[in-house]
């Protein structure tokens, strides 16, 4: 199979001689899930922007097969702009129309179909920012999916997502990974993560990297969360406690 | 600049009174950022100025009505939450300035002092302003001495403000209105559009360089008292508007001051 | 009713007040709408208060206005990026000490020479006044800043509406914002002649905010607030003209009242 992302001793930080992440080192096959699991402010953020080469200081190797598309958290986006979700979709298409050219017809249609995938196609001329927070949620992924890239990185897409969402977000995952994209997902969920097939552990420097079966051990998990971790009764299981920033 | 002349006089203790409303506002000003506030407020009194002589009423409380209608109209404005604040501000001071000119040059028709309403009359105020300007500092040197703390507190921790109670929630108001009334008689002085010029260029400056809010307040009222008199110099030799001699001078310290400041 | 309409435009005063004005406006509309989009109204105040010194120095010397506001407006912009940048200060502090310093000077300038220039003129327009050359170069000027929107629309709206995700998509943030910075100083120029430094800032925020209330989506809103903008000038005039009234003047309260207007109507969430 072949490596679609790859990290050697990757490194990196927003001011020199203060690293945020080091050490980062995992390769990742077609169609595969991945898992980034840490603390807020351990390093997942800031990993996504190393890919995305937007990390201003940045030592190590990565290599990608494709640019990343990139859906961060749904908070960060203007809810109060003049855009209808199909707009919000067609964004995706952006980076591949020349300024002087209207957005092409495939384009439009493929926004189109993609809204669909999402089970959104009669919300397509809805005000973005009147959906709700996990329409929001599955509008940004279909944008990303426009971008037809064969990586995706998701920053926390779970968070504060309704039922229907989630598990609409899930099966368009279990797709994905089946047409051989590479998706990084960042999560607090540890129970999400078992079912996925690979897991990066990130608490500034990488803590694991491996199947879940292998990392999410106690003794990983305390590593990389501190004191955010509960240990329920029975010892082997353990839920990290999310922390918002205010 | 003969020093016996009744307005020279009264032009020079009015420069004192608002050196030292420089010093005790001012300095809030600065420190919690209403620098635009305050700009608005004297920008927004300018079509209430300009109704105070042919009205034969004092021009500060036109100024003052002008002002609050600005200040309920932003107010306003922001609630129906179809316009972000600061586009609030922005049309509501272009309105006001649009209001301004229309009764100063056809309505009641005295375009000559429109130059005055923007630049100040500092060497034709009366007694009356003076007492009305002695009487906002004494206001705002009393809400300073009881609110000084919240007011702090606000600024930089307003969860700690919070507990503070009652005295929290009444606290930033007062420091509003304080500022509004201290706007107003300034702009007599200096003119609508230059309040800040006596109001925040003076504590800005201070500010580089001072660290504790006492030391602020004290500075910046003796360097406003020296830009005020140095201002009424310029503006009666050079025959120009005190408001704008003052600002220049401010400025020209500001810019003084943070090019050693920085280099240092 | 006709002759109400058509009889102020009759003559060539007029003519090239309304040209001057539709021209700004077709270009303050759109651009009106990014400021708002970016929430740049205090640049936009800023920069048109602060380039007065330009303008008067330039009406002193006898050189073009144009000359003058555009060097005014590069010192402004320079200024207030300086002083914006302290961190000791906040950036509204040193913003405002800029502004007040910069239109201070202005001031200075043109009331202490011996012929005092047309004050008033530069701060609120002489919209009866343009010659045809002036409204050549206001069309030159809004014609540049229209089409450079045009070109950059994709990359504004990505960079505004989700600063995150944008570098991803195509655009870098902070980059289109200085463009559209730079657009709005080009805007402000085209638009002091006939507006004058106070006013101009009307023409870019009223219609723009009016168009966002009602409009549902971007494209929409920038015609429509062009549209209200030359509706604004229009109007403007027609008051001047028949109530005898400053013409900039009425011309910025004509797009506020517009503005006034929209607050009422209901607001469009999706598509008919």
């Amino acid at each position: 199979m072949a490596v679609i992302v790859r990290a050697e001793n990757l490194a990196g930080g927003y001011a020199p001689g203060a690293d945020a992440i080091t050490g980062v080192s995992f390769a990742l096959e077609a169609g595969t899930i991945a898992a980034v699991l840490g603390p807020n402010g351990g390093g997942k953020t800031t990993l996504f922007r190393a890919l995305l080469g937007e990390l201003p200081l940045r030592r190590g190797t990565v290599e990608l097969a494709a640019r990343p598309a990139y859906v961060p958290q749904t908070d960060r986006t203007r809810h109060d702009f003049p855009v209808s979700a199909l707009d919000v979709v067609l964004m995706g298409a952006y980076a591949r129309t020349p300024a002087w050219r209207r957005v092409a017809r495939a384009d439009r249609d493929a926004a189109r179909a993609t809204l669909e995938r999402v089970g959104l196609a009669d919300h397509a001329r809805r005000h973005f920012g009147a959906l709700s927070g996990g329409q929001r949620q599955r509008v940004l992924i279909a944008r990303a999916l426009l971008q037809d890239s064969r990586v995706i990185l998701l920053d926390e897409p779970l968070s504060g997502v309704d039922a229907t969402s989630a598990a609409r977000i899930d099966e368009l995952f279990a797709q994905l990974r089946a047409d051989g994209r590479v998706l990084l997902v960042a999560t607090h969920d540890v129970e999400q993560a078992r079912r996925w097939d690979q897991v990066v552990c990130l608490h500034g420097r990488q803590v694991a990297f491996g199947p879940p079966a292998a990392t999410l051990t106690t003794d990983v998990l305390r590593r990389t969360y501190g004191d955010e971790l509960v240990i329920l009764a029975g010892g082997d299981r353990a839920i990290a406690v999310e922390h918002h920033a205010h | 600049m003969p020093l016996d002349a009744p307005f020279i006089q009264r032009a020079l203790i009015e420069a004192l009174l608002l050196s030292g409303l420089a010093g005790v506002l001012g300095s809030w000003i600065v420190l919690r950022r209403f620098a635009f506030f305050a700009h608005g407020v004297g920008t927004a009194a300018f079509p209430g100025l300009v109704v105070a002589g042919p009205a034969g009423v004092a021009p500060q409380l036109t100024g003052l009505a002008a002002a609050l209608l600005y200040a309920g109209g932003v107010e306003w404005l922001g609630r129906t939450r179809r316009v972000a604040t600061d586009a609030a501000t922005g049309l509501a001071l272009v309105a006001a300035l649009a209001i301004g000119v229309i009764l100063a040059s056809d309505v009641f028709e005295a375009p000559a002092s429109v130059d005055r309403l923007l630049f100040g009359s500092l060497l034709g105020l009366s007694d009356r302003d003076l007492w009305l300007t002695a009487a906002a500092l004494a206001v705002a040197l009393v809400l300073d001495l009881r609110l000084r703390r919240s007011w702090l507190t606000q600024g930089f921790d307003p969860a700690t403000a919070r507990a503070l109670g009652v005295r929290a929630a009444v606290a930033d108001p007062l420091l509003l209105v304080a500022i509004v009334l201290a706007c107003v008689v300034a702009l007599d002085a200096v003119g609508a559009l230059l309040v800040t010029a006596v109001l925040v260029i003076p504590a800005a400056t201070v500010r580089l360089v001072a660290p504790s809010v006492p030391t602020l307040q004290a500075g910046t009222a003796a360097l406003a008292a020296v830009e005020g008199v140095g201002g009424l110099w310029l503006a009666y030799e050079l025959n120009i508007g005190p408001g704008p001699a003052i600002a220049v001078l401010g400025g020209s310290v500001f810019a003084l001051v943070a090019a050693v400041s920085r280099w240092r | 009713m006709i002759d109400w309409l058509l009889d102020p435009f009759s003559g060539s005063l007029m003519q090239r007040a309304l040209a001057e004005v539709l021209v700004v406006a077709l270009a303050c509309g759109p651009l009106g709408v990014w400021v708002l989009l970016y929430r740049q109204s205090y640049a936009a105040e800023s920069i048109s208060h602060a380039m007065l010194p330009g303008l008067v120095v330039a009406s002193l010397a006898g050189a073009s206005l144009l000359v003058g506001a555009i060097g005014g407006v590069l010192v402004a912009a320079l200024a207030i990026a300086l002083a914006s940048r302290d961190e000791r200060l906040g950036g509204d502090v040193g913003v405002a000490v800029a502004i007040s310093a910069l239109f201070g000077l202005g001031a200075v300038l043109a009331l202490s020479p011996d012929v005092p220039a047309r004050l008033g003129e530069l701060l609120f327009g002489d919209l009866l006044g343009v010659t045809g050359r002036d409204v050549v170069e206001a069309a030159v000027l809004a014609a540049v800043v229209a089409v450079a929107l045009a070109l950059a629309h994709r990359r504004l709206a990505l960079s505004a509406f989700d600063p995150a995700a944008a570098p991803s998509l195509g655009a870098r943030p902070g980059r289109w914002e200085l463009v559209l910075l730079a657009l709005l100083a080009l805007c402000t120029v085209a638009a002091v002649r006939g507006m004058g430094n106070l006013l101009a800032v009307a023409l870019i925020l009223a219609p723009a905010a009016g168009a966002l209330n009602l409009a549902p989506r971007l494209p929409i809103a920038l015609a429509l607030a062009a549209a209200l903008a030359a509706l604004a000038g229009v109007l403007g005039l027609l008051a001047s003209y028949h109530w005898h009234v400053a013409a900039g003047a009425s011309v910025a309260l004509a797009a506020i009242a517009l503005f006034a207007v929209t607050l009422v109507l209901p607001r469009r969430r999706t598509l008919a």
